[in-house]
């Protein structure tokens, strides 16, 4: 069993890694939201041109809560809107695949020519990792390191 | 409101979040609509050089262009062409061949037919916005694609 000094020190970790991948995420999708709208329709699961406001939201609420997890804000809520979130993907993300649509998978980077990927089983199992870590989050036990609230 | 509570604290971020980003969006220069509009279904095809026009095709309008020796563009990735594709259409992948073939060949007020695989693929809208962008006038794109060309026998191959 590891001690409740490790348990913490884990925590903080998985906190960063996840604040820092959920930051860098957001960072292309924040500065096109075009291309990160078009993705979203590729995906076909949102009805009524819905994908544009998802793509306007989405990358903000992903840069918040990612700073949110560093900086030990709000950690309850921040662990699970990105286990919401990270939900999310892993069904978008497997029902593309089992339809077969070959599509830009809109995970990093907007744009295949700039460093971005198309959807794949690689993906998938990222996601449920991160998934992972915000539920470790979320049962963390001991509080310590976080700015707000106090308990 | 006890935001020490989980649902607490999801509801604030979600709040603030939505009311930052809309405003963001609002205030920059390349903010996006707030709903993403479908394209606009042409009524009868008239090719015009007055305005630019990116419609939406069903497939006997696409039966009638083709007839009439439109060029017809692949915008699925090139295995998928090489398994299958309308008779006569083009693949290229290189966008700046793509449109120096198209301008060197037809100039840029030619009709164009472009598809994918099915309603459900965008690279044949998302091409057909890069020409326009490019200034190329009349963009026909074939919603139903490869699979509802193919599925009501109509000619493919090489």
């Amino acid at each position: 069993m590891i001690s409740l000094k490790q348990r913490s020190v884990l925590v903080l970790f998985s906190r960063i890694v996840l604040g820092v991948v959920l930051i860098a995420a957001s960072i292309d999708k924040i500065l096109h939201p075009e291309a990160f709208a078009k993705i979203i329709g590729n995906y076909n699961v949102l009805p009524f041109g819905l994908e544009n406001i998802v793509a306007i939201i989405l990358p903000i609420l992903e840069l918040f809560v990612g700073c949110c997890l560093i900086f030990g804000v709000m950690l309850d809520g921040s662990a699970v809107i990105t286990a919401g979130m990270m939900c999310v993907f892993i069904i978008a993300l497997s029902q593309a695949m089992i339809r077969g649509i070959d599509i830009n998978c809109g995970c990093f980077k907007v744009s295949v020519e700039n460093g971005g990927s198309h959807i794949g089983f690689r993906r998938i199992v990222e996601d449920i990792i991160f998934l992972g870590l915000a539920l470790f989050i979320l049962n963390r036990g001991k509080r310590k390191w976080e700015l707000y609230p106090k308990t | 409101m006890n935001i020490g509570l989980p649902s607490v604290q999801v509801f604030v971020l979600i709040v603030f979040s939505s009311v930052f980003s809309l405003f963001v969006n609002g205030v920059r220069t390349d903010g996006i609509p707030l709903l993403a509009k479908e394209l606009d279904v042409a009524d009868n095809i008239e090719i015009t050089v007055d305005e630019p026009q990116l419609l939406a095709i069903t497939l006997e309008q696409a039966i009638d262009l083709y007839k009439k020796g439109t060029v017809f563009i692949d915008a699925r990735e090139p295995e998928y062409f090489t398994d299958g594709h309308i008779m006569g259409a083009w693949n290229i992948p290189f966008f700046f061949e793509l449109t120096f073939k198209l301008d060197s060949l037809q100039g840029k007020d030619s009709p164009i037919v472009l598809y994918c695989s099915a309603d459900e693929c965008g690279s044949s809208e998302d091409l057909a916005y890069e020409l326009q962008a490019e200034g190329f006038t009349n963009l026909y794109v074939f919603k139903g694609g490869w699979t509802e060309w193919s599925e009501n026998g109509h000619p493919i191959g090489p």
